[in-house]
């Protein structure tokens, strides 16, 4: 059995999807994908595989590179953003691209939400306690974050 | 009315009771199977393979020796070397991958929405050559033997349109305004 490969081979997509939705910048989702399983692997290699522990290290990972570009380099987002990168621009069909500009219109809480619903398989109860909301609080905020979303790519067609 | 019970039918979230009450509520309310398609086709868009450019970047993978007696020797921890291995290899893009020449080099693209895929490089003395495609995957692939030494090449998609490797990084512009990609293959040590 070799758990760790399993591990990484099932939630690699899971976690990759989650950090490209929540922040819509496909090199920093790159970036924090590997940094998170580095972390995992380093320090909680003898426990059961536990995604939950996986999705917040890379929550806590992305929440520290906002926090520090806020405070350093606030002119970065432009240059690493979706648009700038001409082989993704060209493979992400265009109406992923178009769904992924409109979570960036949501806020914070409502793109973690909503990012971790879709990508990560993990149950509302696990999403809950990630981010610190009761279970019967999610689902109607996962809900209200899919019908705000729907307004703005309506919006957006107009 | 728990129209959150639409979010709850979509992420898999309904007990029993509640699959009732769903099921009862799409029979009588037919603004709530609306919405309900309406969120479901908005879900499909959300969970799209934006993800599927993430294995584009692994392909150099296929390309890194895993020296099999050592994965049946030490499972536990060649387990953790090779996701190590390929957690490196995926991220460290090699600006100048270099690869066994004992072995075919594999090219592979995901172009999802494309007839025809074509390699042109050097080795094919820039004449097209044919990718094929790897069932419905949206994957075309082509093994090469190429001599060692410096390569250029890029893809012709549907016979029209030029691109770089997506994962190679090192590249260089080409005398018609085009960009190739640039590796180098070296001898196995």
């Amino acid at each position: 059995m070799n758990t760790i490969q399993t591990f990484y081979n099932e939630n690699k997509d899971k976690l990759f999807g989650y950090l490209l939705r929540k922040s819509g910048n496909y090199n920093l989702a790159a970036d924090i994908m590997q940094e998170s399983f580095t972390r995992y692997l380093e320090r909680y290699n003898d426990l059961e595989p536990t995604p939950s522990l996986l999705f917040t290290i890379s929550r806590n990972l992305l929440y520290d590179h906002g926090r520090k570009k806020r405070n350093e380099t606030p002119y970065e987002e432009d240059r690493h953003g979706i648009e700038s990168n001409q082989e993704n621009t060209y493979h992400v069909r265009e109406e992923s691209k178009r769904v992924l500009r409109a979570i960036q219109q949501l806020d914070d809480e409502e793109k973690d939400i909503l990012s971790l619903a879709v990508s990560s398989d993990l149950s509302y109860r696990e999403i809950a306690e990630m981010t610190e909301n009761s279970e019967a609080n999610i689902k109607v905020k996962i809900h209200r974050t899919r019908l705000k979303l729907k307004k703005i790519l309506n919006r957006e067609n107009l | 009315m728990k129209d959150y019970l639409i979010s709850m039918f979509i992420d898999n979230e309904l007990d029993l009771d509640e699959k009732i009450e769903f099921v009862e509520t799409i029979h009588e309310d037919k603004e709530f199977t609306d919405e309900a398609i309406e969120l479901l086709n908005q879900d499909k868009l959300l969970q799209d393979d934006m993800v599927t450019i993430m294995p584009q970047i692994q392909t150099p993978v296929a390309n890194v020796a895993q020296p099999s007696f050592f994965k049946n020797f030490f499972s536990p921890l060649a387990g953790f070397a090779t996701a190590m291995t390929v957690i490196a290899a995926i991220f460290l893009f090699r600006p100048d991958p270099i690869v066994s020449n004992e072995e075919p080099h594999r090219f592979v693209i995901y172009l999802p929405d494309t007839s025809q895929a074509e390699i042109i490089g050097s080795f094919t003395g820039w004449a097209p050559v044919a990718m094929e495609k790897l069932g419905t995957s949206g994957y075309w692939s082509l093994n090469l033997t190429l001599p060692e030494g410096e390569h250029r090449y890029s893809y012709l998609v549907d016979n029209s349109m030029q691109i770089a490797d997506p994962t190679v990084q090192a590249r260089e512009q080409d005398d018609f305004g085009g960009e190739n990609s640039i590796i180098r293959i070296t001898m196995a040590i």
